[in-house]
Formats: structure tokens, sequence, C-alpha cells
């Protein structure tokens, strides 16, 4: 007959087995639902054990107890609230550290805990020795070793649990912090304990340090408090983040100096990667170090490739020439020398740029870096509104908007995900490069790469401050936390590199054989007809690319809406041209300026007069921000479902560049620069 | 330590060289130390130059991970320092292979920047402490 009643809650970081053990102690008797408010699944089980029935809660999985998470406020409030008998942390044997992080935020919250120490078998299998009595002895926490799937050490596991729920008095456990942080602690202690309705409902001293750590749930409450104003003059005496930061650091501290005493092999030496992760992520360097290798990448790829795109130049300038000698019709002539071999080269002799870019995009990505890189942006992303994992679409976008913005699935907030898609199309992709090599080579010379850095730079600018604009505005709430395991580094090898380069180059190569391939022939044709009520021949020397033609009517049309900028009704419509693929603006450019494949004539001639290098500026711009190439649109329909958000990225985009290149070119003109 | 200092107060030095050269201040050192006026150039060589200052003042502080920053430094430095081959090596294709008139002129002096000859006081850290970079190879 059953005499007695308990109630035992698991907790443990995610993917450390909870649920499997959940299932192998309480078997089928177990009911699933929400915990209340929130659409975290809640699951309770029963199970009789000697003449115990013990229900068991399974709190969601977390990796510490302050609140970042709705699963770490669940897990704690159930802990603190609904005080149950026991709490049984899983503890994952293949990774002490990481595991009795959470371990120490359970004893300060006055649990009495017991440890299963799950997957035991496995780290044993890899050479771990782990000594449960000490661990037992060190942290006055009774700790049973089990193997959830094979349902092991369960029974040792309620004998335990049933032992400790039958105890007296229950020991406290207490981490230190080190004189200075002690004394915040008691003198946030001695203003807490006039508020009676939370020292009744709270341990003191955890209130004191979740208030330190920057506890945002806890904050909020102590702004209804009565001693709020006493609290927030400690609290503005401490670096917030320092102190967040400096009681991570003794909670590791406190679980080394114990985990090379229960555990032979699980204290891992430092080794080259851990010292530069030391360095790459330190607070101050961290950023500076990132821009600075971004910095590298750029200028190798802007340099190194200008003698194979000279290549390239001498290759189609020959096709031109064997067009020129051997196609006798005027207007098949036409369409093959100004129109596919002008337009498809103007296009292709960025080859070597895009193929180093993505060589220096791999390179940092297969030795480690860009997960450090995600890592050091966290934090910014955070304060902007971002989510943490937002970071990786992002920096995808420098190669490609459409991978990058459906890479956004990993996004699992829904609110976190829009922002990131809506963002993402101010990240220059690599068909934007050709503009920007092109202008800014022949308007900023030697500067040319740090012009395009600098573009680059503008770009995750722009991305950032849109982000939080529309956090603020039109989506409202705060991202969901982040947390990664960064891969160990490694030498990137040739191969892989070389591999992961073409994966993605050979889709521009792909692009330059069909969209821009039909979009240059589209360009010719529509600057090869006549405009209405002209008299000429259709591909006629009067008509190629000049106002005559029906490109030229079309662009006059438009042209008032970009005169402001600097802009002339041929870079309007290769603009517009533009929305095909980035690629055709400046295809389109050397059509219809008449100078065909060559990019240094065609550069010459914006130099001699049809641009200034603030109007150039202004269309480097403009090609950044404005609206995203038509496969990036159809991508963001899909991926939003939605035509108001579709229509609100063309819209927004758009419109924010036209605003830029205006300021850049109508207050550099009115300060007197660029003239 | 003493590497960690000096190397730092080098790659700030002739950062900040490169970046007020850019505004036209002249520091009268340009054409002697071959210093080009880049801002953004300059700011990277005082990264560089931070981060073994930072290495050395862990290191005073009796800090054992200062050594980090130091191992960090020399890799960053030589990082740069290949970026800088590399530029040599377009302008000799410029010349050699591409035969571009823009080039003519062109001698390897023009293209030598104190990123490339500070990374030599690297290149000797690299290979003083060599046995310290080992990492396993990218799959």
């Amino acid at each position: 007959m059953t005499q007695n009643k308990i109630t035992i809650a698991l907790a443990g970081n995610p993917n450390v087995g909870k649920s499997t053990l959940f299932n192998a102690i309480t078997g089928a008797h177990q009911h699933v639902g929400n915990w209340a408010g929130v659409t975290v699944e809640k699951k309770i089980g029963t199970r009789t054990y000697h003449d115990t029935e013990i229900e068991v809660v399974d709190l969601p999985g977390t990796y510490s107890l302050t609140a970042y998470s709705v699963d770490e406020i669940v897990a704690r409030d159930y802990v603190v609230e609904d005080k149950p008998d026991v709490v049984v942390q899983i503890v994952d044997a293949t990774n002490l550290e990481r595991n009795l992080y959470l371990t120490t935020q359970l004893m300060e919250l006055g649990s009495r805990l017991v440890i299963a120490l799950n997957m035991w078998d496995v780290a044993e299998s890899r050479g771990d020795k782990i000594d449960t009595t000490k661990m037992e002895e060190f942290l006055e926490i009774p700790v049973v070793k089990t193997i959830g799937n094979k349902g092991e050490g369960i029974d040792g596991l309620l004998d335990e649990v049933l032992r400790e729920a039958g105890k007296g008095a229950h020991h406290e456990h207490e981490v230190s912090y080190g004189n200075e942080i002690e004394s915040k602690i008691i003198e946030l202690e001695r203003i807490l304990v006039n508020d009676d309705a939370l020292s009744a409902r709270y341990p003191l001293r955890w209130l004191a340090i979740k208030l330190l750590d920057g506890d945002e749930n806890i904050l909020e409450k102590i702004k209804v408090s009565p001693m709020a104003t006493q609290i927030d003059n400690v609290l503005n005496t401490i670096d917030r983040e320092d102190c967040e930061a400096s009681m991570a650091d003794k909670r590791y501290e406190a679980i080394n100096t114990v985990l090379p005493q229960v555990c032979e092999r699980c204290v891992k030496e430092v080794t080259f990667s851990d010292m530069i992760d030391h360095v790459v992520t330190n607070k101050y360097l961290g950023i500076p170090i990132f821009l600075s290798m971004m910095w590298a990448a750029f200028e190798v790829t802007f340099t190194f490739a200008t003698p194979f795109m000279g290549m390239i130049d001498m290759f189609f300038g020959w096709l031109a020439g064997v067009v020129a000698e051997n196609i006798t019709t005027i207007w098949l002539g036409s369409l093959l020398g100004d129109g596919i071999v002008a337009g498809v080269g103007a296009v292709m002799i960025f080859l070597p740029n895009i193929m180093l870019l993505f060589l220096m995009l791999s390179l940092l990505e297969d030795c480690g870096y860009m997960a450090r890189a995600a890592f050091i942006m966290d934090k910014l992303m955070y304060k902007i509104g971002l989510h943490g994992r937002s970071f990786i679409p992002l920096l995808m976008g420098f190669g490609c908007n459409v991978p990058a913005i459906m890479a956004t699935r990993t996004i699992e907030d829904e609110r976190d995900r829009l922002i990131t898609i809506l963002v993402n199309p101010f990240i220059s992709c690599g068909a934007r490069l050709p503009v920007y090599i092109l202008l800014a080579g022949a308007f900023f010379g030697r500067d040319a790469g740090s012009v395009i850095f600098g573009l680059y730079m503008l770009g995750i600018i722009v991305a950032i401050l849109s982000a939080k604009l529309i956090r603020g505005t039109l989506i409202k709430g705060k991202p969901a936390p982040f947390i990664m395991e960064l891969p160990p580094y490694r030498i990137p090898t040739v191969k892989g590199s070389a591999i992961h380069m073409w994966e993605k180059g050979s889709l521009y190569v792909k692009k330059a054989g069909t969209i821009i391939l039909a979009g240059v022939i589209l360009v010719w044709l529509f600057s090869a007809i006549p405009s209405p009520g002209v008299d000429a021949a259709f591909a006629s020397e009067e008509i190629l690319g000049t106002g005559d033609s029906l490109m030229g009517a079309l662009g006059h049309v438009i042209e008032p809406l970009v005169a402001p900028l600097g802009f002339d009704w041929r870079i309007a419509v290769a603009l517009v041209f533009g929305f095909v693929a980035k690629e055709i603006v400046i295809g389109s450019m050397g059509v219809l300026y008449g100078v065909g494949k060559d990019e240094d004539a065609l550069g010459d001639i914006l130099v001699a007069g049809a641009m200034t290098p603030l109007s150039a500026l202004g269309l480097m711009v403009f090609t950044l921000l404005y609206v995203p190439c038509i496969a990036t649109i159809g991508v963001i329909k899909k991926e939003t479902g939605s035509w108001k958000w579709t229509l609100f990225a063309a819209g927004y985009t758009t419109g924010l560049a036209w605003i830029a290149a205006f300021l850049i070119y109508q207050v550099g003109t009115y300060v007197g620069w660029g003239l | 330590m003493f590497f960690a200092l000096a190397a730092g107060i080098l790659y700030v030095l002739f950062g900040c060289m490169q970046i007020v050269e850019q505004f036209g201040i002249k520091t009268g050192l340009a054409e002697l130390l071959l210093i080009p006026g880049d801002i953004f150039g300059g700011l990277c060589l005082v990264v560089i130059g931070a981060v073994f200052l930072y290495g050395a003042k862990e290191l005073n502080s009796g800090m054992n991970m200062g050594v980090s920053y130091v191992y960090v430094g020399i890799l960053m430095s030589l990082v740069f320092m290949a970026v800088y081959v590399l530029i040599i090596g377009a302008s000799l294709l410029e010349v050699y292979l591409i035969q571009n008139e823009d080039y003519l002129e062109w001698r390897i002096i023009d293209d030598i920047r104190p990123g490339l000859y500070l990374g030599f006081l690297s290149l000797a850290g690299y290979v003083a402490w060599r046995g310290r970079f080992s990492l396993p190879a990218a799959k």
C-alpha cells in the first residue's frame, strides 16, 4: 500500500538524455501539457517505488538558470515556487565541466539535489575515470551512475532520491565570488530582506546573485519592489557586464578546482585552439581582429585578381576581333559583338574577383574562424535585436543572398527569422562586386580596395540599423538566446577550400551563361530598336545605345527619378535591368555607353565626364542598397510566405538606396567634394 | 615579453604613420621607410600592434595566457605579410605576363609596405616558437 508521496524535478542541459531517463523512470505513466502561460512542453509522470508515489516533472533543458530564455525561467520558477522535494540533475558524464555549471546554480537555489551521472559508459569507453565517491564528498551531493537508454542505475537513483527527500536539515552550498562581489551580495541581501514579498519567495543570496548577474526577469521583479531605488543605487556602482563575466568565471573556477580531483582525464589541456580563442574572442580586440581579417580578404580579392582580369579582358578582346572580322551582317555582328561578347565579357571579367572572394571566405570558414566571428558578434546582434544565429546567414549573404535567406531556417523564432530575412539583402553579395570594382578602380585608384571594404562595411551597418529599426517598430520583442559550441581550429586544405570556392563561384559562371546572357541580349535588343517616331534602321549606328533607341526612350522616362542622384538615363536603365541580376548593371552600361567588353574603356568614359567621383560613389551605394535581384525577391516571398513583407523589402531597400545616394551626391556637391 | 612589447610598439607606430600620411600630414619618414598613406591598412597594423601590447601587459602581470596574444599577433602579422607578398606577385604578373603599360616603370620597391618587412620580425618569432603552432588539418 502506498503511504508517501513526493515530487521530483528532472533538470539538466539539453541533449543529456533527460527524456530517456524520464521515460525509464515513469514508463507509460505520463502525460504531456504546456507550462502555464507559455508554449513550453510540460511532461509529468508517476512511479511508485517501494512505498512511495513519486511524481516526476521533466523541466525544460537549460544550460543555466539565468533568465536568458523562457525555458530557463520556467525551470527555475518551478524549482523556486513549487519547491519539489528533490531536484535530480542529469549530468552528461562526457562533458562534466559544462554540466556542473548548472549544478552550481541549482545549489545556489537551495535545492535538495541528486546527480544522475548519465552516459558514464560512453565517458569510460573513451578513457575518462570518474570517481563518484570523491565527487559526492566534494559537492556534498549524492551521485548515481545511470545509463538512461538501457535503464541502468534507475533503482539506485530512486533509492538516493528517497533518502535525500527523507533527510532533515538541508545544508545549502555556496560558490565564493571573491571579496568585491561578495560585499555587493551582502549589501543587496541587507536591502532585499526589507522586501517581505520577495524575501518570502526567493532565497536572498540567490536574488542578490541574480541581480548582479543582470538577470532581466529578476530585474523586472525588482522594479515594483519598495526597495527598487536602493537596489538600483548598489547596481549602479558596478560594471554589470564585467560583474556577470567574473561571476561566471568564479563558477568555472570552482568547477575546475573539483574536476581534477574527481576525474582523471576530464581536465582538458590548454590547446593551441584555446589560446587562439582566448584572443580572437577578447572583449576589446575580437571585433577589430575580425574587421582586420575581412580587410585583408578584400585587399587580396581586389589586388591579386587584377592580372587575371587582364587575361580575361585579352580573351574577350580577341573574341570581339574574331566577330568583327567574320560576321558581315550588321545586326548579327552588333548582336554578337556589342551585345553578347560585350555584355557577358563585362561580367566574366570579374570572375577572378568573385573566385578570390569566395576562396578567402572559404579559408576563414574552413579554419574555424567564422564560428568565432559569429560568437564575437553575438552580443552586438542581440543588442540590435537580432538572434546570434542570424550572423551566419548574414555572412553567407556575402556570397549570395538567396542561399543566405534560405539558411535563416535554422533560426527557430519566427520574428528573429523574419528580421534576418528582411535585412539580409543589405549584405553585399558577389554580384554587386563588379559594379564596385569598375567604379572604385576608375575613380579611386589605389584606394579602391579600401573603398570596396567600406561599402561592405556600410552594408553591414545598414543591416544592423535596419534590424534595430524594425525590431523597435514593426516586429517588437526580444531575440531568443544563442548558444553554440565552437569547433576546434583546423588548417584548411587547398583541396577543401578550392572545392568550396568552386561550389559558390561556379554559380556566377552559370549565371553568366544563362540569365545574364538573356539579360544583355534583351538590353541590346531594346537599344537596337528605334523608339517610336525615329526614322532609322534596326541596329544601325545612329540608334544603337543612343537616346533614340527604345531603351533611350525608356531611360528618358525614368531619368527624372535618378537625376537628383547625379545619374543619367543610361545608368537608370542599367539599374532597372539590374533587378534581373546585379551583374547586368555593368553589362548594360557596357552596351549603352558603346564601349563593348572593354572595362577600362568604360571606366575611362565615366571618368572623362559621364560621372563624377560623387555620383560614382552614389551609384555604388545605390547598387549596394536598392531592391535585391529577382531571385532574392522570390526567395523572400517563399520564406516569409507573405507578399506584404516581400513588397516591404523591395520598397524599403529602394527608398533607402535613393535617400543615401541623394545625400551623397547633393551634400557632397554642396560642400564641394569630388568636383 | 620584450618581443611582444617591441613588436607591439613597432606595429602601432607604423600603423599610425600610414593613417596620418593618408590625411596629408607628412611624417618625413614616408619615403625612407616606404610608408604609404592608407587608413584601413594602417588601422590593421594598429590592431596587430594592440594584440602584441595586450599580450605584453598580460605577461607583465604574470598571466600565462598572455602568450596567446603573442602567438595570435604573430599569426596575424604573417597573414598580412602574405597579403603584401600576393600584391607583389600580382604586380609581377602585370609586368611580365600581361605586359601592362601602366607597369612599365614599376619597381619591386613600389609595393613594399611596413606590413611586409615588419612581418619578418614575426617570422623570426614563428621560427623560434613554431612547435606551439600546431593544428589538425581540416577535413
